[in-house]
C-alpha cells in the first residue's frame, strides 16, 4: 500500500502559548497532538473535524507554513525546509494552498489575470509571452473566460473568485494542493461546481490533495481516503467508502449519522452530548470520552493509541481492538 | 487593577528614560560637551576639570549612567548666563507660566466643550456653523498670528490692553486669550464629533424609546460616554499648552519658562535647555499617567477587565 | 437648553448630503490656492520683482499699492512682495521635504515592525509612543539649541514630525493584511517579503498614507513658522513665512502689512490643505 508517499507527517505536535497580558500566566494549547498521516501522489486525503479539532493547523503544518513543535513533515522524501527560507520558497512551486475566503486571498487592486500569473512571475517560469499564454490556458481550465483576465476580484462572484484562487494555485503545476475549507464560503449550488472542478484537475493533472473541511458531504465526494480529527488527534483513518459505510470510532459514527442521504429521512442520528471540544481544556485520557455514550473507565484514564484495526484502516479507540488482537 | 497601574507606571518610567537618553545623545552628538557648556573661551584647566567632574574621560556607558544618576539626583548644571543653578532658574519661572497656562486651560475647556456639545445638539443651526468656522480658524491660524492681531486691535488701535510684560493682571489677558483659542477650537470640533457619534448610537434611541425625557437621556447617557474621549484629548492638550506657552510668552514678553527656553536656545545655554526639557517630559508623563488612570476609571469596560494588550 | 427636544429628530438624519454639496466649492478654491502657491514656489526666482536683500532706501516703509512695491516695503526698503514670494518658496520647500522624509521613515519603520514583530516591533512602538507624547516644539528647540539652525538640519528636524502616525498606520494595515489576507497568500506563493510589501501592501495603503500627509503638511508649516517666528528656525538672510511675521512684529504700529501678508498666506495655505485633505479622505474611504 505504501507506494512512495508524496507527503508524510509523523507525530506532528503543535503547541501554541497564549498569555494574558504581559505578566499573565501562560497556557499551552496543543492544537495538534501527535498526528501521523500521509498522502499518496494523485490521491485525495480528506481531513474532517469540528472547529478546534486542529485540522487547519495540520494543513498549515503540511505545507510548512508553521513549524511543528515536535515531529516532522517529509515532502517527496526530503524534510520540509524552514519557513520562509529560500528552499521553502522554491518548494512553493510544488505545493500550494487554496483558501477559505477567496476575496481575502486576492489583492483587490490587481486584475485577476495578473494575480493568476504571479506565481509564474515569482518562480521565473517561462518568458513574458509564455506566461501570458499560460494564464489564459489556466483561466480556461478553471472554467473562466479569457477576457475576464482584466477583471478585478470584486467584480466576480464568489464561485468565480475561488476559481481564480485555484487557477493561481495550479499555475506552477504543483504536486500537492492543500485546500482549507475551500467551499465553505460559497453557495451550495456553487460548491458542487468547484468540487467537480477540483476533481477534474486532479484527474487531468495528477495533483495530490489534502482536503480539509468540516462538511462530511463535501469530503465524501472528493476524497479517496478520509482522516477524522478530534481535539488535535486523528481518531480514525480509512478509505472514504469504508468510513461512510461502516464507521468504527464513536465520533465518526456520530458524524456519519448526521449526513443526510438524498431521498430518505435522517434516521438513527446520534446526537453528541457535552461541550464542544476546547483545545485549551483537554479532557484526560481519550479526549472524546466526556461526549461518548460508550465511554468506559479505561477511556477516562488512558489515551488510546492510533493503530491499524483492519487492512488499510486505523483508529484510536479502546473499544476498537487493534488488528493483531483479532 | 494593580496590574493596570503597574503597566502604566512602567510605561511612564520608560518615557522618562527615553527622554534622558535623548538629551544625552543629543548632547554628545553636538560636540564636546565640555566646550559647549563651559564655552569656547574657558581656560584649558577649567575644561579638563569639567571633563573630570563629568566623567568625560570614562567609557560612554559609564558616562551615561552617571549622567542618569546626576539627573535623578537633581543636579542639572549651571546656567551659562548668570551662574545660577539651572534648576533654580527654571523653578523661579514656573509661577509665571502657571499664571498663564492654568487660566488658559480652564478657558479652553469652558469655551470649547460646551460650544462643541451645543453645536452637536443643534446641528446645522447658526451656532453650529459659527462653532465650526471658529474651530477651523482656531487650528489654521498660528497662535502668534492671533496674538499679534489681538495686539494690533486691542493695544495699538484701541489702546485698551497692554501688549507686553507682566506688570499687572491686565497684562495677562491677551496672552491667556491667545493661548486658549487654538485649543478651544480643537476641543469644540472634537466634542462636537464625539457627541454626534454618540447621539447616533443605538442605545440613545433605546433610551429615548424607553420614555425617558430627552434631557435626561442626554445627561445620563450621552455625556458620560462623551466624557471618555474628551478626557483623553484634554490630556493631550497639556502638551500643546506647554508648546503654546513658548510662543505666547515670547510674543508678549512674559517672563515664564517658555520665554526662558527660547532665550536659552538662542544663547546655547544648554544646562537650562536640558533642565526645561526634562521638566516638560516629567509633566507630560505625569499628565498622561493621570489621563490613563482617569480613563481606566471612566470606562467601565476597562474597570472590570484586567489590563488588555 | 430649551431646544434639546428639537434635536431629537437629528438622530439618524444624514447631514452628509448637505456637506457634499458644500464641499466642492471650498475644495475647488482650496485646490486653486494650493496650485497657486506651488506655482509661486517653483517660479519664485523669475516672478520676484526684486531680490530679497535689495534695499530701496528712498522708499522705506512705503504703503501697499505703491506701484513700485505692490505690498509695500519694510524699514530697510526691502520689497515685501518679493520677500513674500521667497518665503512661500522656502516654507513650502521645508514642509514638502519634511513631509516626504517623515512619510518615508514612518512607513518603513511601520513595515519593519509588522514584518519582524517581536523586539523590533516593541522598539518601534515605544519610539512612536515617545514621539507622540512629547510636544514636538520643545524637542525641536532642544535639538536646535544643541546643533544650531542650518537649513538642512531644519528640514531633517521637521522630517521627524509625525512619523509615528505613518508608522502606526503602516504597521496596523500591514499586520491586518498579513493575517488571512492577500499578503499571506502571496507569501504562500513563494514571494519574498520585499515583493509582498512593495507590490501589494504599499499600493493598498497608499491612499491612507496620502491622506495622512495632507494632515501633517499644514502642521509642519505651522511648526516651522512658529520656530522661525521665534528666531530659531530659518535664519536671515533667508526668509520664511514665520520669519517675516517675526520681523513684522517690530513694525506692527507703523506697517502692519509686513506681518499681515505672510500671516494671511499661512492661514489660507493650511486651510486649503486641510479642506482638500478632508475631502480626499471622504472620497477615498466612504466607510469612515
Amino acid at each position: 500500500m505504501s507506494a512512495a508517499n508524496l507527503i508524510e507527517a509523523n507525530d506532528l505536535v503543535k503547541t501554541y502559548i497564549s498569555r494574558k497580558g504581559l505578566f499573565g500566566t501562560a497556557t499551552h494549547v496543543r492544537a495538534v497532538d501527535g498526528v501521523t498521516l500521509s498522502v499518496a501522489p494523485a490521491t485525495t486525503l480528506g481531513i474532517v473535524g469540528e472547529s478546534g479539532s486542529g485540522k487547519s493547523t495540520t494543513g498549515r503544518l503540511l505545507l510548512g507554513l508553521e513549524e511543528p513543535t515536535e515531529g516532522q513533515v517529509q515532502f517527496d522524501g526530503k524534510p520540509m525546509p524552514q519557513l520562509k527560507s529560500t528552499a521553502w520558497r522554491e518548494l512553493r512551486a510544488r505545493m500550494q494552498l487554496v483558501f477559505q475566503d477567496p476575496l481575502a486571498a486576492l489583492d483587490r487592486r490587481i486584475p485577476i489575470g495578473t494575480q493568476v500569473g504571479e506565481p509564474l512571475d515569482i518562480h521565473a517560469v517561462g518568458s513574458d509571452k509564455e506566461r501570458q499564454d499560460r494564464v489564459e490556458t489556466l483561466l480556461q481550465s478553471v472554467g473562466l473566460r479569457r477576457d475576464q483576465a482584466g477583471s478585478y476580484p470584486h467584480e466576480l462572484s464568489g464561485g468565480q473568485r475561488q476559481r481564480v484562487v485555484i487557477a493561481r494555485a495550479i499555475a506552477t503545476n504543483p504536486d500537492l494542493l492543500v485546500c482549507d475549507e475551500p467551499v465553505s464560503a460559497l453557495d451550495v449550488s456553487i460548491q458542487a461546481q468547484v468540487i467537480n472542478l477540483l476533481r477534474d484537475l486532479q484527474e487531468t493533472r495528477g495533483i495530490a490533495m489534502a482536503f480539509i473541511s468540516h462538511d462530511l458531504k463535501v469530503v465524501r465526494n472528493i476524497s479517496d481516503r478520509v482522516a477524522v480529527m478530534y481535539l488535535g488527534r486523528i481518531v480514525e483513518e480509512a478509505a472514504s467508502k469504508d468510513i461512510f459505510r461502516r464507521p468504527l470510532h464513536p465520533y465518526t459514527q456520530a458524524l456519519v449519522s448526521s449526513v443526510p442521504v438524498p431521498g430518505t429521512a435522517l434516521k438513527d442520528r446520534i446526537i453528541l452530548q457535552g461541550e464542544p471540544p476546547n483545545p485549551a481544556a483537554r479532557p484526560s485520557g481519550c479526549a472524546f470520552h466526556p461526549r461518548c455514550s460508550l465511554a468506559t473507565e479505561r477511556c477516562r484514564v488512558e489515551v488510546p493509541a492510533f493503530v491499524t484495526v483492519e487492512a488499510g484502516r486505523k483508529a484510536a479507540c479502546h473499544l476498537v481492538p487493534a488488528a493483531s488482537e483479532n | 487593577m494593580l496590574r493596570f497601574f503597574l503597566i502604566r507606571a512602567l510605561r511612564a518610567f520608560m518615557t522618562i528614560v527615553l527622554v534622558v537618553t535623548f538629551a544625552f545623545v543629543v548632547l554628545r552628538m553636538s560636540g564636546d560637551p565640555a566646550l559647549i557648556i563651559m564655552g569656547p573661551e574657558a581656560p584649558p584647566e577649567a575644561i579638563v576639570a569639567f571633563r573630570k567632574a563629568w566623567g568625560l574621560d570614562q567609557p560612554i556607558w559609564i558616562q551615561y549612567l552617571s549622567y542618569f544618576g546626576a539627573i535623578m539626583g537633581g543636579d542639572l548644571g549651571i546656567s551659562m548666563r548668570d551662574g545660577q543653578s539651572a534648576i533654580s532658574l527654571v523653578m523661579d519661572r514656573i509661577p509665571a507660566t502657571l499664571q498663564l497656562t492654568v487660566p488658559a486651560l480652564i478657558l479652553k475647556l469652558l469655551i470649547g466643550i460646551p460650544s462643541g456639545v451645543y453645536a452637536a445638539l443643534h446641528r446645522d443651526s447658526a451656532v453650529d456653523r459659527t462653532v465650526m468656522a471658529g474651530a477651523v480658524i482656531g487650528f489654521t491660524m498660528p497662535s502668534f498670528v492671533f496674538g499679534l492681531i489681538l495686539v494690533l486691535l486691542f493695544s495699538v488701535t484701541w489702546g485698551l490692553l497692554p501688549s507686553g510684560g507682566r506688570d499687572s493682571w491686565m497684562h495677562a489677558i491677551l496672552p491667556i486669550v491667545t493661548m486658549s483659542i487654538g485649543g478651544a477650537g480643537i476641543l469644540a470640533r472634537f466634542s462636537r464629533s464625539a457627541m454626534i457619534e454618540i447621539l447616533g448610537q443605538p442605545y440613545m434611541r433605546t433610551a429615548s424609546a424607553k420614555g425617558l425625557p430627552w434631557r435626561r437621556v442626554i445627561w445620563e447617557h450621552a455625556f458620560p460616554n462623551a466624557a471618555i474621549p474628551i478626557v483623553t484629548i484634554t490630556g493631550f492638550m497639556v502638551g500643546t499648552l506647554i508648546a503654546g506657552a513658548v510662543v505666547v510668552e515670547s510674543l508678549f514678553s512674559w517672563p515664564g519658562i517658555g520665554r526662558l527656553l527660547v532665550v536659552s536656545v538662542s544663547n546655547r545655554d544648554l544646562a537650562v535647555v536640558q533642565c526645561i526639557l526634562l521638566m516638560v517630559a516629567a509633566t507630560m508623563v505625569i499628565s498622561n499617567f493621570v489621563v490613563d488612570i482617569l480613563y481606566g476609571y471612566l470606562d467601565p469596560r476597562l474597570r472590570n477587565n484586567q489590563a488588555r494588550h | 437648553m430649551a431646544n434639546i427636544a428639537q434635536s431629537a429628530p437629528a438622530i439618524g438624519t444624514t447631514q452628509k448630503m448637505k456637506k457634499k454639496r458644500r464641499f466642492p466649492i471650498f475644495v475647488a478654491i482650496g485646490v486653486v490656492w494650493i496650485v497657486a502657491m506651488v506655482v509661486i514656489a517653483l517660479t519664485a526666482d523669475w516672478i520676484r520683482p526684486y531680490s530679497i536683500t535689495s534695499m530701496d532706501l528712498r522708499n522705506r516703509l512705503s504703503m501697499i499699492g505703491n506701484p513700485a512695491h505692490m505690498l509695500g516695503t519694510d524699514e530697510l526698503g526691502r520689497d515685501v512682495l518679493s520677500r513674500l514670494i521667497e518665503s512661500i518658496r522656502i516654507s513650502l520647500m521645508i514642509a514638502f521635504g519634511a513631509t516626504l522624509i517623515s512619510a518615508f521613515v514612518g512607513t518603513t519603520l511601520g513595515f519593519l515592525a509588522a514584518n519582524f514583530r517581536g523586539i523590533v516591533e516593541q522598539l518601534v512602538l515605544m519610539l512612536a509612543d515617545f514621539q507622540a507624547a512629547m510636544p514636538f516644539l520643545i524637542m525641536s528647540l532642544a535639538v536646535l539649541a544643541f546643533f544650531g539652525s542650518s537649513l538642512t538640519l531644519l528640514i531633517c528636524l521637521m522630517g521627524f514630525y509625525g512619523w509615528e502616525r505613518y508608522a502606526r498606520i503602516a504597521r496596523g494595515l500591514a499586520i491586518a493584511a498579513s493575517g488571512q489576507g492577500y499578503a499571506s497568500a502571496v507569501t504562500q506563493l513563494g514571494a519574498k517579503p520585499s515583493r509582498v510589501y512593495l507590490k501589494h501592501i504599499l499600493p493598498n495603503i497608499a491612499s491612507t498614507l496620502i491622506v495622512s500627509m495632507t494632515l501633517t503638511f499644514p502642521e509642519i508649516i505651522l511648526m516651522e513658522s512658529s520656530l522661525s517666528f521665534l528666531g530659531l528656525g530659518v535664519q536671515p538672510p533667508m526668509t520664511s513665512l514665520g520669519n517675516m511675521v517675526g520681523y513684522g512684529r517690530e513694525y506692527l504700529t507703523r506697517a502692519p502689512w509686513i506681518m499681515l501678508a505672510p500671516s494671511f498666506v499661512i492661514m489660507l495655505t493650511t486651510l486649503s490643505i486641510s479642506i482638500v485633505g478632508d475631502w480626499l479622505r471622504d472620497k477615498l474611504d466612504p466607510t469612515i
